[in-house]
C-alpha cells in the first residue's frame, strides 16, 4: 500500500509544485505574495474545460492553449491592475502590503467573474484516459502519468529557459535587483509582465491537470493555493527548486499522513510539515538559495 | 422640504402596508447556486405564479419572496429573520440543506411562523420539538432503515463508510451504521469522516481497497459523491464492490459528473425518474420540457409536492390577511398544514401531518424508494429496486 500512497502523493504533489513554482516566480521577481494565484489555477481549469468539452480539442493542445490564455490574462491583470502598486515596491513597503490586499480583492473579483460565466456547480473535463495501468498490485491511472509527464516537462523547459536564454537571464537579473537591471538596459516592466504571464500560465496547467480528477469549480483555486503556499514556504519562498521539492514533500506527506494516521484530518499534515520545517530551517529548505533568488 | 419627504415616506409605507391585505406572503430560502438549484427556485416561482393566474387561493394572491442562502447557515438564518420580522410573511419555505434548515427551525419557533421544509433530511430537524416545522422530504431515520436492510439482505455486511461533515450526510450515514450495528450486529469495516469540501478521497479509498469490502458507502453532497465514485475506480476498487451513496446521489449533477462511474450505484430517495405512474410520467415530461433537465431528481418532485401541500393548506386556512391578524393567520396556516392527511402526489407514498410537535407528526413522508443508476451522463437512467413505507415510529 505504501507504493500506492506514494503514487497518489507524487501526483498531487507535482500539481502543488507547479502552483508553488508560479508563486515563487512572482515573489522572486516582484517581492510580492500573489493571493489571487489560485484563481488562475481555476481559470486555467475552466479554459481547459471549454477547450476540451466545447471546442473538442484534444487534451495536450488544451493544456497548451489554457496555459497561453491564462498567461495572457495574467499579463493583463498585472499591467492594468497591479502595475501601479508593484512599481512602488514590494515586501514590507506600504505598496507591498497594499499588493496583498489587492491580491485578495482580485481573487474575489475573478471568482465572481467565473461564477457569472460558468456557475457554481462542478464540471467534469471529458477526457477519456482509458483504464488504469496495473503494475504489480499498484493501479496507475493514466491521468497521473499525464500529471507526471507534463509537470516534469514544464519544469525542465522553465529551467532551460531561465538558464539558457537572454530573456531568462533578464528575468534573473530583474529578480536579483530591478534598479541595476534597469541601468543595464533591461526592459524591467516587460520582464515583470513576462514573469507574471509565466507564473499564471503555470497555474493554469496545474488547473487543467487536476481538473479531470477533482472537477472544475469556482472555489477550487483557494484549496490548491493554500497547499501551493505551504509548498513554496517549505521549499524556501522565492526558490524555484525549493518550490518543486516543497510541492512533492507536501503532497507525499499529506497522503502518507492520511493513509497511516487519519484521513479525516488530511489538510493538517501539510501544515504540520510546514511548521516542522520552519522551526528547524526558518527560511525553508532552500532558504539560502532564496536570498539570491531564482 | 423635509416635511414633504416625511409625508411621502409615510404615505409610501401606508400604501405598501395596505397592499398586503389579500396577499399571502411566503418567504422561501433555498440553495440556488447551481443550475439545478436555480431551477428548483424557478419552479417554485412558476407554480405560485400559476396559482395566482388561476385566481389565487380563495381569491387571495400569493406573493413569493425567493432568496438564495447558498447552503450557508448564516445566510439562511438571516433570510429567515428577514422573512419573519421584516417582510412579515405568513409562511417560510426552506431550506435545501439540512445545515441551514436546522438553525432556521429555532428562528421560526421563536417568531412563531410556520416553516415547511422542501429538501432537508437530517432527522434532528423535527426532533427540536417545534410546533411550527413540517417536513415534506423523507427523514434520514427512514432512509437508514431501507439502506441498511438492503445492504444486509442483498449486498453483504462488510461495508466501508466515508462521509462528509455536512449535516445531512452525517445524519444519513451515521444512521445506517447505527442501524447495521443495532439490528444486524455488524460493525463497519472502515469508517471515516471527511471535510465537506474534500476533493481527494484516494487515501481513504486505498485503505478500503486493501480491506476488500462487499460495499462502499459515501455520504455527502452531489459533487463529493461524484468525485468519490470516480476516484474509487481510479485506485482500482473493482466493479464487483457495490457502491452506495446518500440521498443527494439523486441529484442530476452526480450522474453528469461521475459518468460511467455511477453505473450500479444505489441510493435511497423520495422519487425516481423511472417511476411509471402516470402522474410521474406527466411530471417528468413537464420538468424536462420547461426546465431543460435531462433526468428529473427528487428535489424537483419534493418542491412540487410542497407547493401542492401549501396550496391545500392555504385553501383550508381561515385567513383575514390583515396586518393586525398576522399572528392569528400564521397559527391558522400552521394548523391547516397539520391537518393535511393522505396527500397523494409525486412522493411514492401518502404524506400526512398532525398537530403534535413530534417527529411522528412532522415527518410527513415515510416512503423511501431504493434506486439504482443504470446509466450515467446528462441523460442518465435509473431503475427502482424497492419501495418501502416505513413504520411511523421507525428510528426514534
Amino acid at each position: 500500500m505504501l507504493v500506492d500512497f506514494l503514487v497518489v502523493g507524487v501526483s498531487i504533489g507535482l500539481v502543488y509544485a507547479i502552483v508553488a513554482l508560479g508563486i515563487s516566480l512572482i515573489y522572486s521577481g516582484l517581492d510580492i505574495v500573489h493571493f489571487a494565484h489560485g484563481e488562475f489555477v481555476m481559470f486555467g481549469a475552466f479554459f481547459g474545460l471549454v477547450l476540451v468539452n466545447d471546442s473538442g480539442l484534444n487534451y495536450p493542445i488544451s493544456i497548451f492553449l489554457a496555459m497561453i490564455f491564462a498567461g495572457l490574462m495574467g499579463v493583463v491583470v498585472e499591467r492594468v491592475f497591479y502595475r501601479r502598486l508593484t512599481s512602488k515596491g514590494g515586501g514590507y513597503t506600504v505598496a507591498g502590503m497594499g499588493m496583498i490586499i489587492c491580491g485578495f480583492g482580485m481573487a474575489i473579483i475573478l471568482q465572481n467573474i467565473a461564477f457569472l460565466i460558468w456557475g457554481a456547480e462542478g464540471h467534469a473535463i471529458n477526457v477519456d484516459f482509458g483504464t488504469p495501468m496495473k503494475i504489480g498490485t499498484v493501479n496507475l491511472p493514466k491521468s497521473y502519468l499525464w500529471i507526471l509527464c507534463v509537470s516534469v516537462g514544464l519544469m525542465a523547459i522553465l529551467h532551460l529557459f531561465l538558464k539558457n536564454t537572454k530573456a531568462g537571464l533578464a528575468i534573473r537579473a530583474v529578480a536579483a535587483n530591478k534598479d541595476i537591471a534597469y541601468l543595464m538596459g533591461i526592459n524591467v516592466p516587460l520582464m515583470i509582465s513576462l514573469i507574471f504571464g509565466l507564473a499564471c500560465g503555470l497555474a493554469a496547467v496545474g488547473g487543467v491537470l487536476i481538473g479531470p480528477i477533482n472537477y472544475v469549480q469556482v472555489e477550487m483555486g483557494y484549496l490548491i493555493l493554500i497547499k501551493g503556499f505551504a509548498a513554496a514556504v517549505v521549499g524556501g519562498f522565492g526558490s524555484l527548486p525549493g518550490a518543486i521539492l516543497g510541492g512533492l514533500m507536501v503532497g507525499i506527506f499529506e497522503t502518507l499522513g492520511a493513509g497511516y494516521i487519519s484521513g479525516s484530518h488530511k489538510d493538517i499534515y501539510a501544515f504540520l510539515l510546514l511548521i516542522a520545517v520552519l522551526v528547524i530551517m526558518p527560511t525553508g529548505l532552500f532558504g539560502q538559495l532564496a536570498k539570491s533568488k531564482a | 422640504m423635509k416635511k414633504t419627504l416625511t409625508c411621502l415616506v409615510v404615505a409610501g409605507l401606508l400604501a405598501s402596508g395596505s397592499s398586503w391585505a389579500g396577499e399571502i406572503r411566503i418567504g422561501a430560502t433555498m440553495r440556488m447556486i447551481s443550475e439545478n438549484g436555480q431551477k428548483y427556485g424557478q419552479m417554485m416561482q412558476d407554480e405560485f405564479d400559476a396559482i395566482n393566474a388561476r385566481g389565487g387561493i380563495n381569491g387571495n394572491t400569493v406573493e413569493l419572496i425567493l432568496l438564495n442562502d447558498e447552503c450557508k447557515s448564516d445566510k439562511g438564518v438571516a433570510n429567515a429573520n428577514k422573512f419573519a420580522y421584516q417582510d412579515n410573511v405568513h409562511l417560510i419555505i426552506g431550506s435545501t440543506c439540512s445545515s441551514v434548515s436546522l438553525p432556521i427551525v429555532d428562528v421560526t419557533a421563536q417568531a412563531e411562523v410556520p416553516q415547511i421544509i422542501p429538501h432537508s433530511t437530517n432527522d434532528q430537524i423535527t426532533k427540536k420539538d417545534s410546533a411550527w416545522v413540517f417536513r415534506v422530504p423523507i427523514s434520514a431515520r427512514y432512509y437508514k432503515g431501507v439502506v441498511a436492510k438492503y445492504l444486509h439482505d442483498k449486498v453483504g455486511d462488510q461495508v466501508a463508510y466515508v462521509y462528509a461533515s455536512d449535516a445531512a450526510a452525517m445524519s444519513e450515514t451515521q444512521g445506517i451504521i447505527q442501524q447495521m450495528r443495532d439490528v444486524y450486529g455488524v460493525e463497519p469495516v472502515y469508517e471515516a469522516q471527511t471535510q465537506e469540501k474534500e476533493i481527494d478521497f484516494r487515501s481513504h479509498l486505498l485503505k478500503i481497497k486493501d480491506l476488500e469490502p462487499d460495499a462502499i458507502y459515501f455520504g455527502g453532497l452531489q459533487e463529493p459523491i461524484a468525485r468519490f465514485l470516480v476516484q474509487s475506480y481510479e485506485v482500482g476498487i473493482p466493479a464487483s464492490v457495490v457502491r452506495a451513496a446518500s440521498s443527494a446521489a439523486s441529484n442530476a449533477p452526480v450522474p453528469k459528473l461521475a459518468g460511467d462511474a455511477v453505473q450500479g450505484v444505489f441510493f435511497s430517495a423520495a422519487y425516481s425518474d423511472s417511476d411509471t405512474r402516470p402522474i410521474a410520467q406527466l411530471f417528468n415530461s413537464y420538468v424536462r420540457n420547461r426546465y431543460g433537465i435531462g433526468g428529473v431528481d427528487h428535489d424537483f418532485s419534493q418542491a412540487y409536492d410542497l407547493i401542492r401541500i401549501v396550496e391545500i393548506a392555504l385553501g383550508n386556512a381561515d385567513l383575514s390577511l390583515e396586518d393586525d391578524d398576522l399572528a392569528a393567520d400564521r397559527t391558522a396556516i400552521r394548523d391547516a398544514i397539520a391537518n393535511v392527511q393522505g396527500y397523494e402526489g409525486l412522493a411514492s407514498g401518502p404524506i400526512s401531518f398532525c398537530a403534535d410537535s413530534t417527529p411522528q407528526c412532522r415527518d410527513g413522508n415515510r416512503t423511501p424508494v431504493l434506486i439504482q443508476y443504470i446509466e450515467g451522463g446528462e441523460d442518465f437512467k435509473v431503475g427502482i429496486l424497492d419501495r418501502v413505507t416505513m413504520p411511523i415510529e421507525f428510528g426514534l
